[in-house]
């Protein structure tokens, strides 16, 4: 059964970091759900929405997003991080 | 200085001894820069050659592998090797020259997105928008691929970033990401119940991967296994991770794996992973791989924790750490018997009749002749299995072999790698007829360099494991695996001024490996075998490792 997730992640200000996100997401095997993307006001990076969907384990992409090295930090909206830990 | 100047200094200063390279017209000013400069450059005869040569260079000897080439075909030319480092989490880093940012976009001549078209090749791709960036940008990426699991990095550098002034700084050599190896915290809950699961074990496996070599803990590894006297199985990459003298090793586990790794995998009550990643050719089918075990799973990548194998107890960390931490002595001497018994019983047998070369046999006898400390490169295929399954190694740093994107044409420049990496150790090659041809102008960077490689052709006239899978599961549909029309190799090393030799007959085996290990440079022996000659065991696809397909020998039929 397919599962949507949010995640929000805070990356580099880079025009790449988007690219990354978009392309590990697809490889892994999720359908991206939503996207939206802001410029932190001291432009010290961009933040992320990330709305997903999946019938797999959202611990396999939260794992390899967490790799990328723009990506500075990544959550998982609150009520899908208690199911992750399950 | 300008920036080409700079990239030759710091790398220079970082201890860069070999760079392996081929030029053009966007990385000019860095070539400029090399010219006369400490660094020797390797020119190679195809960038992918130039690449792979990197990986052999930093995989034999355990050091970054660095290459060069220049921005459109340069660059993509470089993208199979680069996918190969990733798959094999080998530290390279890729420096490509670009097209000036004054023209950048406009589909200038020999201009390609390589950031995007790397991206997914390397662990991270940088642009160079800024010559000030440079030194910091050619740090962070020496540092991000050493650090963690180790992989390729690619730097793209504008051609006006590179011929722009720049003030000199002496590099910063920023420290590889390591942890301290007594540093165990937030580790003890699983180390103890790591120690309990293999406490209450009856039937425990040690599963060696790659990333035990990588952590630099082969001491402890093989000073657990001598403690606690758990059998073991490596992966392709892990092979010469055991101590030959361990009773308890079982050899390669997996699709092509020995019967005795496989079937006590199967058997297994508790699977100690340890940097490996239960990669598909080593589980069969995964659902049915070793049904019966509980897992611990140790590795510094923590996507590859829960990614395809639930793990009882996993960790995060250093081997060299954890290891001595898990150590306990138990008492598994049933379970010793039963795996030495699997042993005996699933022994290779070489007692082929006949006048024809046997190619398990042949690459025994070179494993037996070869000097100490060897470095064998193999190339993708038939070859590749019989080198596992039948010649022995020390260090996984003498087994050099794309496992993991499994890349025919690897082998050639994977040598000429290894020699310059280990120039006092002896650096061997065998490869296959289909393989061979695949990076076959490398010959000309071996007499260049006059490096003295010993390549060893296994050729039977064909892509002999895919007519295998075709023979086995194509109704022998033997489509385009036809190589019958193959060029005469001996003559075609002596084109590069390589001397060489070819047998066909067992009882010329012995003079020729003689011949070729006497010869002080490079050489060529090329040995014909059957076409009908398959690799065995070998597990099918979907099944169980357990269910391993062990055609007899055809004179046993």
């Amino acid at each position: 059964m397919s599962h949507q997730h949010t995640l929000t992640i805070h990356t580099r200000h880079e025009a790449v970091a988007i690219e990354r996100l978009l392309q590990v997401t697809r490889y892994r095997g999720f359908t991206l759900a939503g996207l939206e993307l802001k410029p932190l006001a001291d432009v010290s990076g961009l933040l992320v929405t990330l709305s997903v969907v999946s019938d797999k384990p959202i611990s396999l992409l939260v794992n390899q997003l967490n790799k990328l090295y723009d990506v500075l930090d990544l959550e998982l909206h609150q009520a899908e991080a208690g199911a992750l830990r399950a | 200085m300008t920036g080409a100047e700079l990239l030759i200094k710091l790398l220079t200063e970082r201890g860069v001894d070999s760079i392996f390279g081929y030029p053009g017209g966007a990385i000019m000013p860095i070539y400029d820069a090399l010219y006369q400069s400490p660094v020797k450059h390797y020119l190679c005869r195809h960038e992918q050659g130039g690449a792979f040569s990197a990986i052999g260079y930093a995989r034999a000897s355990g050091k970054v592998g660095v290459c060069m080439a220049t921005s459109g075909p340069g660059a993509t030319n470089l993208i199979t090797s680069l996918a190969d480092a990733l798959l094999d989490s080998v530290p390279v880093v890729a420096i490509t020259g670009q097209v000036s940012q004054a023209v950048a976009g406009t589909d200038a001549f020999q201009e390609v997105d390589v950031l995007g078209l790397s991206l997914t090749v390397t662990k991270h791709s940088f642009y160079v928008r800024n010559v000030n960036d440079l030194a910091a940008t050619l740090d962070e990426a020496f540092r991000l691929a050493q650090s963690g699991r180790p992989g390729p990095v690619l730097v793209d550098i504008p051609k006006d970033v590179q011929l722009a002034q720049v003030d000199y700084h002496p590099a910063r050599l920023t420290a590889v990401d390591t942890q301290p190896h007594d540093a165990l915290g937030g580790h003890l809950d699983a180390i103890a119940k790591a120690r309990a699961l293999l406490a209450a074990a009856q039937k425990p496996i040690a599963y060696i991967g790659g990333g035990v070599h990588m952590a630099d803990a082969l001491p402890e590894l093989n000073a657990f296994l001598t403690a606690t006297g758990i059998p073991a199985v490596t992966t392709l990459k892990a092979m010469g991770s055991v101590e030959k003298a361990n009773p308890h090793y079982l050899g390669m586990l997996g699709m092509h794996g020995t019967q005795a790794a496989n079937l006590a995998v199967q058997q297994t009550d508790l699977l100690l992973c340890l940097g490996a990643r239960f990669d598909d050719r080593v589980t069969g089918n995964l659902k049915k791989f070793a049904p019966e075990a509980k897992v611990i799973h140790i590795d510094i990548d923590p996507a590859e924790i829960n990614k395809l194998r639930f793990a009882e107890v996993a960790m995060l960390g250093d081997l060299k750490a954890l290891l001595p931490a898990m150590t306990a002595a138990g008492d598994y001497r049933a379970w010793q018997a039963h795996c030495a018994a699997l042993k005996q019983q699933y022994g290779w047998r070489y007692d082929h009749p006949g006048e024809r070369i046997y190619a398990p046999l042949l690459l025994k006898q070179l494993s037996e002749r070869m000097p100490d400390n060897s470095v064998v490169s193999c190339d993708v295929g038939q070859h590749q299995m019989w080198v596992a399954q039948h010649m022995s190694f020390n260090s996984p740093r003498n087994h050099l072999s794309s496992g993991g994107l499994g890349t025919m044409g690897f082998g050639l420049p994977a040598a000429i790698g290894a020699k310059i990496s280990r120039p006092q150790d002896t650096s061997v090659l065998v490869t296959g007829d289909g393989s061979f041809m695949m990076n076959v102008q490398e010959l000309a960077t071996i007499k260049r360099f006059r490096l003295p490689v010993k390549i060893v052709v296994i050729d039977n006239q064909r892509l002999g494991m895919v007519k295998q899978w075709q023979q086995l599961f194509f109704a022998g549909r033997y489509s385009e695996t036809d190589l019958s029309d193959n060029p005469d190799f001996v003559s075609l090393a002596a084109a590069f001024a390589i001397p060489g030799h070819s047998i066909s007959h067992k009882d010329e085996v012995e003079s020729a490996l003689d011949a070729m290990f006497s010869w002080p440079g490079p050489y060529l022996l090329h040995v014909r075998i059957d076409e009908t000659d398959n690799v065995w065991p070998l597990v099918p696809p979907g099944a169980a490792n357990h269910d391993m397909m062990t055609d007899l020998p055809q004179w046993e039929e």
